[in-house]
């Protein structure tokens, strides 16, 4: 009887001694279980042979995190939220004239409230406030009223500031030069960048896309 | 036939159980490239990418109750299992049907060459041979396939394969002969001759 279903056992080294030996012993007399060993053998070797397949791409998952990653995505979510807050905070301050600077003006002499009565014309706020939108572009309802006495006075005032102010006549030169005057030594900011709506746009969603980054690829491992 | 995860990797095993990541990404790439071969010669290149991922993924998430010595067969045994029920469920290659599983595997018939040929003992380097026997692997019950490529292709033992395939040595023994059985006999119905002896 020939022990075919060993053959493979046999090739492989997985049979027990006694039996390994019994094999052996028949393989030594049988030529047709020699055949059929060596074509088992032939037939393990192919299979052994065959070309590897290789993966397109890794298949190791990212486990491990680096440690920044976290916090990184903590503060750009934080960045971006407060880049936010800025961006509307200074699309708010952007649609105001220049308040402070009508109002450091008109503050300090009496003498020189004709010129922020004449500069109100070119579109300064009124020292007593937030007239400004009046007269960032000429508004209708003031400017009628105080277009009046500027056909007179020449100079279109604020209605607080008409009040017995008369001595702003013939003065737009002069009112242009105190303006003028007291434009000029307000030193540029360096810092009114920082005032571009723009900027803070534009930072709020590149904070908003690393946190976006960041995140997913926290999710990933 | 195989490279052995040498005492560097018990290192990294240590390691990774107690959970580094990095030591089993480290022991992960080790295997990455047997694992895709071996589910690609169960499923086909297709699905085998997801699969290794899959499992190397799992692996990872039950590293913690790792309790074995054996790092990469732990690993096969867990693509394997995927890979076998990828394809019960996949179920749209009907496999060739063999003669019904026999008590005795002396039963299992031998096809006799046909016609004159080269030998199979020197087929080794032989590309189109080597093409007939991807066909035929593809072509055997998966079972067979899985005993045949976790014998002949990863090397391990008898014992080790049946841990992976969760079955008996006798059954491991069974499906290599009747896996190489059939391999062997595909070839000779393609015109190969079997050696002479």
């Amino acid at each position: 009887m020939h022990p075919f279903g060993d053959l493979s056992a046999y090739l492989d080294g997985a049979l027990s001694s006694e039996a390994r030996a019994s094999v052996q012993a028949h393989l030594d007399t049988c030529a047709l279980c020699r055949t059929r060993l060596a074509e088992l053998r032939g037939t393990a070797r192919l299979i052994a042979a065959l070309p590897m397949p290789v993966p397109s791409r890794s298949l190791v998952p990212r486990v491990s995190v680096p440690v920044w990653l976290a916090p990184l995505r903590t503060f750009s979510t934080f960045a971006s939220g407060a880049a936010i807050f800025l961006f509307l905070a200074s699309a708010v301050i952007a649609t105001f004239p220049r308040a402070q600077s009508a109002a450091t003006a008109g503050a300090p002499a009496p003498n020189a409230v004709s010129a922020p009565q004449a500069s109100s014309a070119g579109g300064s706020a009124a020292p007593s406030g937030f007239q400004g939108f009046q007269v960032s572009s000429p508004s209708p309802a003031p400017a009628p009223a105080v277009a009046d006495k500027a056909a007179s006075s020449a100079t279109p005032a604020a209605s607080a500031n008409e009040i017995g102010r008369q001595d702003s006549v013939g003065v737009p030169s002069n009112a242009a030069a105190a303006t003028r005057e007291n434009s000029t030594p307000e030193p540029a900011n360096p810092f009114a960048f920082l005032l571009s709506p723009w900027l803070w746009l534009v930072l709020a969603i590149g904070f908003a896309a690393l946190s976006f980054a960041v995140g997913r690829r926290l999710r990933s491992t | 036939m195989r490279p052995e995860l040498g005492g560097a990797s018990d290192v990294l095993l240590d390691r990774a159980r107690r959970g580094d990541a990095r030591a089993f990404e480290q022991l992960a790439l080790e295997i990455e490239r047997p694992l895709y071969r071996h589910a690609a010669r169960m499923l086909g290149h297709d699905d085998a990418e997801d699969c290794v991922q899959d499992a190397l993924l799992s692996a990872w998430k039950s590293m913690a109750s790792f309790e074995g010595t054996s790092f990469r067969a732990w690993v096969f045994r867990i693509v394997t299992n995927r890979a076998l029920d990828r394809l019960r469920s996949r179920k749209r290659r009907p496999e060739l049907p063999l003669e019904p599983p026999s008590e005795n595997d002396d039963s299992v018939s031998w096809a006799e060459p046909i016609a004159t040929g080269p030998e199979l003992a020197d087929l080794a380097a032989d590309r189109e041979a080597l093409l007939v026997v991807e066909d035929a692997l593809a072509m055997i019950p998966a079972d067979q396939r899985a005993a045949l490529l976790l014998r002949d292709v990863e090397g391990f033992a008898y014992e080790e394969i049946a841990t992976i395939t969760s079955t008996e040595i006798g059954t491991v023994k069974s499906r290599i002969h009747r896996g190489r059985l059939a391999v062997r006999n595909i070839l000779i119905s393609r015109g190969w001759k079997g050696s002479a002896g």
